[in-house]
């Protein structure tokens, strides 16, 4: 594990309750995975399930993370702060439940300027829940 | 790959990738206007013409492209 559950809002701008990533697990040039667990208290739990929107804040938060420690890595200055562009390709398999653990992986399509292009995916155990496409823009 | 092969190529892959007719990509006509791109755009346009023609151009190879020619101009140069 590269960043730890009490340690990751270091890393990306959000707050509670809108933080939708636990761990950060790896992070390299070429994509970054995360862990999440979905407590019950989580805001966008509905009739028990995790909401599509939660699942896709849940990828940018990962490239958040993984962006934000990359870039720690590289210099000591406050992390760029990053925007969704857009959202392209986005399929939706399945809702975790309240209490799912959650694996996210990213994968660095391409990057052209500072805009990177990205696929994201979220797991429970081998399970794929939600897929898409993301332009993510650091600034 | 000969200039008629890429501008078909080309031709093909973008009409696909930014919903275009192929007929409004010619030569002379500006390439940003002809597919409406946005800033953003630009990394779908960086990823098609990996795919489709072997190279990932440069912020610096599209400040000098106004016209599909130009375009073409760059692909030769590229990949010949």
């Amino acid at each position: 594990m590269l960043v730890n559950k009490e340690n990751i809002t270091q890393f990306i701008p959000q707050r509670a309750p809108f933080i939708m990533v636990d761990e950060l697990a790896h992070a390299d040039e070429n994509g970054f995975t995360t862990q999440f667990k979905v407590e019950n208290n989580n805001i966008f739990i509905e009739d028990n399930l995790l909401s599509e929107s939660a699942l896709t804040e849940n990828i940018a938060q990962t490239c958040a993370s993984g962006f934000g420690y990359l870039a720690s890595l590289e210099s000591d200055a406050e992390p760029k702060v990053g925007f969704i562009g857009a959202i392209t390709r986005l399929k939706v398999t399945d809702l975790p439940k309240s209490n799912a653990q959650l694996t996210t992986k990213v994968e660095i399509l391409t990057t052209f300027d500072a805009i990177h292009l990205v696929k994201g995916v979220v797991y429970e155990n081998d399970k794929q829940l939600l897929e898409c496409q993301m332009k993510i823009v650091l600034a | 790959m000969t200039r008629d092969e890429i501008i078909e190529t080309t031709k093909r892959f973008l009409s696909e990738e930014f919903e275009v007719e192929k007929d409004t990509i010619q030569a002379k006509n500006n390439l940003q206007k002809t597919l409406d791109l946005d800033s953003l755009d630009y990394v779908d346009l960086v990823v098609v013409i990996e795919e489709n023609l072997g190279f990932k151009p440069t912020s610096e190879d599209f400040k000098a492209i106004d016209t599909f020619n130009d375009f073409y101009d760059l692909v030769e140069k590229k990949i010949n």
